[in-house]
């Protein structure tokens, strides 16, 4: 018989985990805490690597991956659209209306832009550095690591390690004059971070959500990962359990425990849960270091999303839509939600869906200021973004039949994001590559033998779904 | 004919002068030059009223290094450098915060407030002590081009590299995090006190248009770290004299070793033929031939004013325009006929000689940032505070005091301008704050003067009123300050090198970059 | 300013020495007279008295209190009895020691931990997730030693309980003229003594009680001078002075492990769990680099150094704490960390952290000692601590 691995939750990363470790002769069983298909977790947004597509074999198994075109419309005054497409020259004209200016300089802005997301590719594609590694296989992947960089050229090398850090307003004040523009590619740069584009660490943030896109596209795709994960042969997925504790003997695991009390002995564990629910409540108090523990209390999460839904009496009148008018537009947002609260006039990206719109929101924080997450609040946001909605697409608000909003901490028990934070650790400079969710973490192992970390906390984060878990299985295969 | 000088220095602020000094130690001939009737740039004193001494602009020394002290043997031209070993963080409520140098009588005060932070704050003030000697020999490291493959680019990145993990993992993610993170966040991690916390992270906003709460505030949170007096590292000092006497210190160091110093020399342009720097040219048309020339202005004046567009790479043009001043302090300085009264102290007492800061919470310190954002001066900044003639009974009449208050925010951009008016505005803005912990103070001041980005750019020619010759953020610190292939205190010009803030490792009164400057043009050879 | 001790009121009439010292941020006296001498006699003769309310003091209550401080100490505190004081360090995940103190038992979910420097932090940080309360009771509970041969006798006095029951190392509740207090039979000078820890409120009215039950046993009031000269006789590590807490160490070399302390009797490698556990294990599996030892300095070879000079030796008063070099063999064998001249054993000792192969009792080695502005070397032996160890100690 084969050996039992266990993987802890159901999304894109335990799911490449998984399969990952069932093609080397495991006996995988996932456990889920959902019930079956609920919705908003089957689709990924973000670009799914080549390496899995491979591996797996997904586009036998009918991966389909929505590239939607425009990619993003954005309502400017008196009417005016700015539409960016898929096709650099057509971003191009839609941008020259605006300003002629910008449109000379958009193709260039899209090659640079590309350039140093293929390096953040190469970054992503590999398990995280490690400075500190000792012997021939640490220095051997850091001198690859120094190598490809030196590839890129000195400018591109340069360019790599002034932009980087930058805030993103910086680097789009840098290049572009008109508000529409920079506010709508700002905004890229803050999607689910508790930050505004004048901060340092946005312009990373902004180029790992262009990883994967074509050239002049700054929003990631949508596909349908997870469910074609969910439905791919080789692995037992179990809905609607959850672990209610890791078992562990002589800092070794030996299985899990679910909350009715039923035993699995495992001789691996994956957790796709956040590191701090797997270490700090999953298992029993005293394996972990308290410098250890210390050092992961610390890990930031700070969701700062709301997903609002709405269903309408007929077709919304746009794919998608960005209310994201300008950098400071999306600045004063954030400033609302450093007071811990929502913000008055939030960043709005509409999409239409089957049927419907969904609205992804900010800034909602997680902490509220004097109160909590209750359904006034999430009433009142809806009726916030109905209200934004209706101001720039005249009669949308009379469409609306039903609203439903999923607040931070709605976020955070449906799909285990801690604080409503879709990278589980957010996505800062400081919790990056090999300090990402913690710099004891940053390998996927755990300091109990044969417990692995396997979720977007990890690295490369949650902007390419399933590559966390991919990396996670990796190691724990080679730790075997 | 061969030129009279080995070297011609622009602008006699504390840089150029260590530069020149040290050129001159060397045997070469020097001459600095400066616009100002003195020198020091933004390290003077003035008797801007009669019988008060100012430190007019910067005003505490912590961050000059050590080495340079030694070397240029400045206790011997007069430095005196005293302590000051308390910071005063005074509270709404009536409360106050006392930060002591003393470890017993900190933890104690600490203890009131919160006793886990009493505790945290040993282990704090190691763990920064560790970062600050990590960091020290990256201070005088000419910063290594990790794109180039120069051999002398490559040793220095080995040795980088070397020394970065000689620190071990603890120190060495330590120190990545200190680069990365905002003040705030890396001292909630430490403690939980709020006056505390935002005392502490004010020192990540000093001059730099962020916030607590930005990202890479810590990292200059730790370059203010960086100060050492007598060994012990972030203690903060006070000139006899004002900061003027660190100058004037220096300058008389470069005399002793036959350095030429003229003020009321402005510099027009450098003089540039055959891609060579060979002089300057003042304003009133006057040449001067040097062997080569030092700029110790900051990299927009020098390159694009001094040097002119003509003469340099496109690239290197578009990457010293990208350079980021964005000035965003202010000083505001007071002649008092009374010690102010702080309602947390009625009586009085030592916590009057040390610095006062106007840091109650996090959130204040965040607000004050947001109004600078969009153009405005804080209504109710952040104050950092000393009281000279406490320390220093020179530099005020008998029974009257100097009060040097720096200011954060006052954004060299503000809506419609800094008008007189304005300037007025800000300082009521500062006056008023400070009154509403001191309220005595008002009816104590006998004159003031208000110092605004704008003043600061036309008085001392600091691009856009920045005080480090340039923002210390990540995207230009290190190999890329200025910008890349001009890091280390060389230019595109052959024969013009940069001597100022605006080159490694960035700003503060240091003197690191001239002494850097001065050590990478002497290794050229004569 | 320092804080004082609730007993500073009847410290400072008494301190006609004006000899004030810091301890964890309090004033103590180094002595009372104008010498140590008198006080440091009391210890061995009569008993004498000594405010150690500086330590600093945590209860800890609850369902889980016993698990918490088993896992922070290396000793097995799931089997301390209700009334047993245990002596333990305390270690970091690498097994370094952080701190020395005790941790006793004054009820079945109830401890009380003492500490050299401040560690609520620590106990804090590996509460999590445990149903437990700590409390820092450092400045609310005053604390007294009474050491020497009429240490019982004077308590007795004064004590509403038969104390004649109350073992080394042990501790009972009890009424001293009405003030109560908890009474461990511990003590820092390796003889016969206790402690007292009680409300702050009642100290002075303890002190009073005290001072008069004793009188007529040669009751002393003693300083740290007094107190560090017997604790070296005693053969009582000092924190900071015979060795660095891992936590303050700059470099590794700083650090020491319990077993390179003399401490691996306090190691139970039996229990499952506790910080610095796996580290420890392995450790267990070698000799360690260090040992902590006595020394004995060989008085003639000492004498002669000054005789050859025309000097008596010139020895200092009080006990020193400072590194002194140690050598054997050709080398440097390691370091003394504390000495004297010990009046009671007419002997010149020091306690010294010597390498594994220097330590065996009985080897010869030398300590460096300046005589005239000049670094010479006495003869020493290693002897097995304590110096002294009276039967009445533990009778």
């Amino acid at each position: 018989m084969n050996a039992r691995a266990v993987v802890i939750d159901a999304g894109a990363n335990e799911l490449v985990a998984a399969h990952v470790l069932a093609r080397r002769g495991w006996n995988v069983l996932v456990l889920d805490r959902t019930a079956a298909h609920a919705e908003g977790g089957t689709q990924a947004a973000g670009w799914v690597a080549p390496a899995i597509v491979r591996d797996l074999e997904l586009d036998r198994h009918g991966l389909e991956i929505q590239r939607p075109d425009p990619w993003v419309t954005a309502p400017v005054a008196d009417g005016a659209r700015l539409e960016l497409w898929n096709d650099v020259t057509r971003s191009a004209e839609s941008i020259r209306r605006f300003s002629p200016n910008d449109a000379a300089r958009w193709p260039a802005f899209c090659e640079q832009m590309s350039t140093l997301a293929r390096a953040l590719e190469a970054l992503s594609m590999a398990p995280p550095p490690d400075p500190m590694g000792e012997g021939v296989g640490a220095l051997a992947e850091l001198s690859g690591i120094a190598l490809r960089m030196r590839s890129m050229g000195r400018q591109g090398l340069e360019d790599l390690l002034r932009i980087v850090p930058m805030p993103v307003a910086d680097l789009l004040d840098d290049w572009f004059e008109s508000d529409a523009l920079k506010g709508v590619l700002g905004a890229a740069g803050v999607l689910h971070l508790h930050q505004g584009p004048r901060a340092g660490g946005t312009t990373l943030h902004f180029l790992q959500n262009h990883v994967g896109c074509a050239p002049g596209v700054f929003r990631p795709a949508v596909s349908n990962l997870v469910r074609v994960l969910g439905a791919l042969p080789g692995i037992e997925i179990r809905r609607d359990v959850d672990v209610a504790r890791i078992e562990v003997r002589d800092e070794r695991v030996t299985g899990v425990t679910l909350t009715g009390g039923e035993e699995i002995p495992a001789a691996l564990v994956l957790s796709g849960a956040d590191p701090r629910r797997t270490l700090l409540s999953l298992l029993e108090p005293g394996w972990l270091d308290p410098e250890f523990v210390r050092t992961l209390r610390g890990m930031r999460s700070r969701g700062v999303v709301a997903q609002v839904t709405l269903t309408l009496d007929r077709a919304a009148g746009f794919e998608t839509l960005a209310i994201a008018p300008s950098l400071d537009h999306l600045e004063r947002a954030h400033d609302d939600a450093k007071y811990g609260r929502v913000s008055q006039q939030p960043y709005i990206e509409a999409r239409a869906g089957n049927p419907g719109v969904h609205a992804h929101v900010q800034f909602a924080p997680y902490a509220l200021a004097g109160t909590s997450w209750d359904d006034a609040h999430r009433a009142a946001l809806a009726e916030l973004v109905v209200r934004t909605l209706d101001e720039r697409v005249p009669g949308f608000g009379a469409r609306v039949t039903a609203r439903s909003v999923l607040g931070p901490p709605d976020l955070e028990s449906r799909f285990g994001w801690p604080e409503g934070q879709m990278h589980h650790a957010e996505p800062a400079l400081d919790q990056w590559l090999w300090m990402r969710p913690t710099p004891d973490l940053a390998r996927y192992r755990t300091p109990i033998a044969g417990l692995y970390l396997c979720g977007s906390a990890m690295h490369p984060g949650g902007w390419l779904p399933g590559a966390c878990g991919y990396h996670a299985a990796r190691q724990a295969l080679s730790g075997h | 004919m061969s030129p009279r000088y080995d070297a011609i220095v622009i602008g006699g602020g504390h840089n150029g002068l260590v530069c020149a000094a040290y050129l001159a130690r060397a045997g070469k001939r020097v001459l600095v030059l400066e616009r100002r009737e003195r020198v020091g740039g933004a390290a003077v004193s003035e008797e801007v009223f009669p019988g008060f001494r100012f430190s007019v602009f910067s005003y505490v020394v912590s961050l000059l290094r050590p080495e340079i002290i030694r070397e240029l043997e400045l206790p011997r031209h007069g430095l005196h450098i005293l302590p000051l070993e308390s910071t005063l963080t005074p509270l709404a409520n009536g409360d106050s915060l006392t930060q002591w140098n003393d470890h017993d009588q900190n933890r104690r005060e600490l203890a009131r407030h919160s006793l886990r932070d009493a505790e945290a704050y040993e282990e704090y003030g190691r763990r920064m002590h560790q970062m600050a000697r990590a960091v020290k020999p990256l201070l005088a490291m000419t910063p290594p081009d990790p794109a180039s493959l120069h051999p002398r680019d490559l040793l220095g990145m080995a040795r980088l590299g070397g020394h970065l993990r000689g620190l071990g993992s603890a120190r060495f993610h330590e120190l990545c995090k200190l680069m990365t993170m905002s003040s705030a966040d890396y001292l909630d991690q430490w403690f939980e006190c709020e006056p505390l916390k935002a005392t502490k992270s004010a020192s990540g906003i000093i001059g730099t248009l962020a916030g607590p709460r930005s990202p890479g505030t810590a990292f200059v949170l730790l370059h203010h770290y960086m100060g050492e007096l007598d060994g012990v590292f972030r203690a903060w000092g006070f000139a006899k004299g004002g900061n003027g006497s660190v100058s004037e210190a220096i300058a008389a160091a470069a005399r002793s070793w036959g350095a030429e110093i003229r003020t009321n020399a402005t510099v027009a342009r450098v003089r540039v033929e055959g891609g060579r720097a060979d002089g300057v040219v003042l304003e009133d048309g006057e040449e001067i031939d040097a062997r080569r020339v030092v700029s110790n202005a900051d990299p927009r004046r020098t390159f694009l004013e001094m040097v002119g567009e003509k003469h340099l790479p496109a690239e290197f043009v578009a990457a010293i325009r990208r350079y980021r001043f964005r000035g965003s302090s202010g000083k505001v300085n007071l002649a008092l006929g009374e010690l102010p009264r702080f309602t947390c102290l009625p009586q009085g007492g030592a916590h009057l000689r040390g610095a006062i800061s106007i840091s109650p919470s996090v959130e204040y310190l965040e607000r004050a940032y947001d109004e600078a954002k969009y153009g405005e001066f804080s209504s109710r900044p952040y104050l950092d505070m000393v009281i000279p003639s406490l320390l220093d009974p020179s530099m005020a009449p008998p029974g009257r005091h100097v009060m040097s208050i720096f200011v954060q925010y006052a954004p060299y951009r503000l809506n419609g301008g800094w008008t007189d008016a304005r300037r007025e505005a800000f300082g009521d803005a500062v006056v008023n704050t400070l009154a509403e912990y001191a309220p005595n103070v008002k009816s104590a001041i006998l004159h003031r003067q208000v110092i605004t980005p704008a003043d600061i750019e036309r008085t001392l020619g600091l691009s856009e009123g920045n005080i480090f010759q340039g923002e210390l953020s990540l995207q230009q610190m290190f190999f890329l300050r200025p910008a890349a292939a001009v890091s280390r205190y060389r230019t595109p010009i052959q024969d013009l090198f940069q001597c100022g803030a605006g080159t490694h490792p960035g700003g503060g009164v240091m003197g690191a970059s001239g002494r850097n400057a001065a050590r990478a043009i002497l290794g050229e050879g004569a | 300013m320092l804080k004082t001790t609730p007993f500073h009121p009847r410290i400072a009439a008494l301190c006609k020495s004006h000899a004030w010292r810091r301890w964890a941020g309090y004033v103590v006296a180094s002595s009372y007279e104008l010498s140590h001498e008198r006080e440091y006699h009391a210890i061995r003769v009569a008993a004498a008295l000594f405010d150690i309310s500086p330590l600093y003091k945590y209860v800890v209550r609850g369902k889980d209190a016993a698990r918490l401080l088993d896992r922070v100490v290396t000793r097995d505190v799931t089997r301390a009895s209700i009334g047993q004081v245990l002596y333990t360090p305390w270690c970091d995940g690498l097994g370094k020691v952080l701190d020395d103190g005790t941790v006793a038992r004054l009820g079945e979910n109830t401890f009380r931990m003492t500490s050299a420097d401040p560690g609520l932090r620590w106990l804090e940080q590996n509460a999590l997730g445990l149903d437990v309360a700590i409390e820092d009771v450092s400045d609310s509970t005053a604390a007294l030693a009474l050491q020497g041969p009429y240490a019982r006798a004077i308590l007795q006095q004064v004590a509403d309980c038969d104390l004649a029951g109350l073992k080394y190392f042990r501790l009972m509740a009890a009424r001293l003229r009405g003030v109560p207090v908890t009474i461990s039979r511990t003590g820092y000078t390796g003889d016969l003594g206790y402690e007292i820890w009680l409300d702050s409120a009642h100290a002075l009215e303890l002190w009073d009680a005290l001072i008069d039950a004793g009188a007529g046993y040669g009751i002393t009031p003693a300083g740290m001078l007094a107190l560090d000269l017997a604790r070296i006789e005693a053969g009582l590590m000092l924190i900071d002075v015979d060795y660095v807490s891992a936590r303050k160490a700059l470099i590794e070399s700083q650090k020491s492990s319990p077993f390179e302390l003399g401490l691996g009797w306090t190691v139970d490698l039996k229990k499952e769990r506790f910080v610095g556990r796996s580290a420890l294990a392995e450790e267990a599996q070698h000799e360690p680099q260090w040992r902590f030892v006595g020394l004995e300095v060989d008085w003639h070879s000492l004498e002669g150094l000054y005789a050859e000079l025309g000097l008596a030796p010139q020895l200092p008063g009080a006990a020193w704490r400072m590194s002194v070099p140690a050598y054997a063999g050709g080398e440097q064998a390691g370091y003394a960390t504390s000495g004297g001249w010990s009046p009671l054993l007419k002997q010149y000792i020091a306690l010294a952290h010597l390498q594994s192969r220097w330590a065996a009792i009985g080897t010869q080695v030398e300590i460096e000692l300046t005589v005239e502005h000049r670094r010479k070397r006495a003869a020493a032996r290693v002897v097995p601590r304590p110096f002294f160890d009276p039967g009445r100690k533990r009778g």
